[in-house]
């Protein structure tokens, strides 16, 4: 399937400012998709594209900020750069807890939104390139037998293999084997190189 | 550890056994330092760091339950401070405390790290109460 070019999505219900940001964007060389409501956005909304979100704070019906908690319900990962000609300190500080990437107020420069919104997307490519690393790992432990994945957990401990036999209850010689299996399957070059595997997928604090 | 102490509360029991936990204002000699001290007095037991070293090795003392930042300590730019003491404490809680309406602070702080921005004057109030939860 062709992957799409990331998109800025901007959500507002003013059509002047939908225009003169989907011109903006477009004059930066940004494809922009927009939208006049929160509603409308989260019926279109497809977690597989890459991109970063311009978000009103205050719209009729579904708010801004409600639209980030819906989001974050549902896992998204697109980075948020709130905008609002009426935000104060406490809303722009709730909206930075939920995860924003950025809070500007209206009216700002051209300048000021294309730079948040370069490093939004660049966040964006991050998350996503981690993503799809942890992925690739979860899927190599995958392959792992019941044994191998005992193996690895205890060698990645920092046990040694005769440590590692006796946890078990094997020789060291049947370590030596699993290990060299382990370090095939999870195209891993060295023991280094296997614990930073497994601290990416280990779950945060 | 550079600081003076300033008021006593906060006591908080743990298995019947009494411990005081630390709130630590960093701020230099200020108006709105004192206003942040003033606010605090009663709600626990508060250490004044004026430097931002100070304030570090303060944060790494057993009980500490908060860190206020009262005020810009000038020897370094704020956010680099946030970060830093963000890396070094995961979990503890930070309160930036702002000029009313200073929004590009605000955003930069809680980007840098900052549990929650607190603009004094007028918001004496939350910042007691951000402050008593932190010290639960």
């Amino acid at each position: 399937m062709k992957e799409l070019p990331p998109t800025v999505f901007v959500v507002d219900d003013d059509d002047a400012v939908r225009d003169s940001l989907r011109l903006l964007l477009k004059s930066a060389g940004i494809t922009c998709d927009v939208y006049g409501s929160a509603q409308d956005f989260l019926s279109h909304y497809d977690a597989a594209q890459a991109g970063c979100l311009v978000l009103d704070v205050r719209m009729p019906g579904m708010s801004g900020l409600e639209m980030q908690q819906q989001l974050n319900l549902r896992g998204a990962m697109l980075p948020v750069i709130f905008i609002t000609g009426h935000g104060d300190i406490p809303m722009a500080v709730e909206a930075m807890q939920h995860g924003a990437f950025d809070f500007l107020q209206k009216p700002f420069r051209d300048q000021e939104l294309l730079d948040r919104v370069q490093r939004a997307l660049a966040r964006d490519a991050e998350n996503r390139a981690r993503l799809r690393h942890t992925d690739r790992i979860r899927e190599r432990l995958a392959t792992l037998s019941p044994r191998e994945r005992e193996v690895l957990d205890l060698v990645t401990q920092g046990k040694a293999n005769k440590m590692v036999a006796g946890d078990l209850g094997v020789s060291q010689r049947t370590v030596e084997i699993h290990r060299a299996h382990v370090m095939q399957k999870m195209e891993a070059g060295s023991l280094a190189e296997l614990v930073r595997m497994m601290m990416a997928v280990a779950p945060g604090p | 550890m550079a600081g003076s102490t300033q008021s006593n509360g906060g006591a908080t029991t743990d298995g019947g056994a009494s411990r005081v936990r630390t709130i630590i204002v960093a701020g230099q000699s200020s108006q709105r330092t004192r206003e942040v001290l003033r606010v605090l007095r009663g709600v626990g037991s508060v250490i004044w760091p004026r430097s931002l070293e100070a304030a570090l090795e303060w944060t790494s003392a057993a009980d500490v339950a908060c860190l206020v930042i009262a005020d810009d300590l000038r020897e370094e730019p704020q956010d680099d401070f946030l970060q830093e003491a963000r890396e070094l404490h995961r979990n503890l809680p930070i309160f930036v405390i702002t000029d009313p309406d200073d929004m590009a602070e605000a955003v930069s702080a809680m980007r840098h790290g900052a549990t929650a921005v607190i603009e004094i004057p007028p918001s004496y109030a939350a910042l007691r109460e951000e402050v008593a939860r932190a010290l639960q």
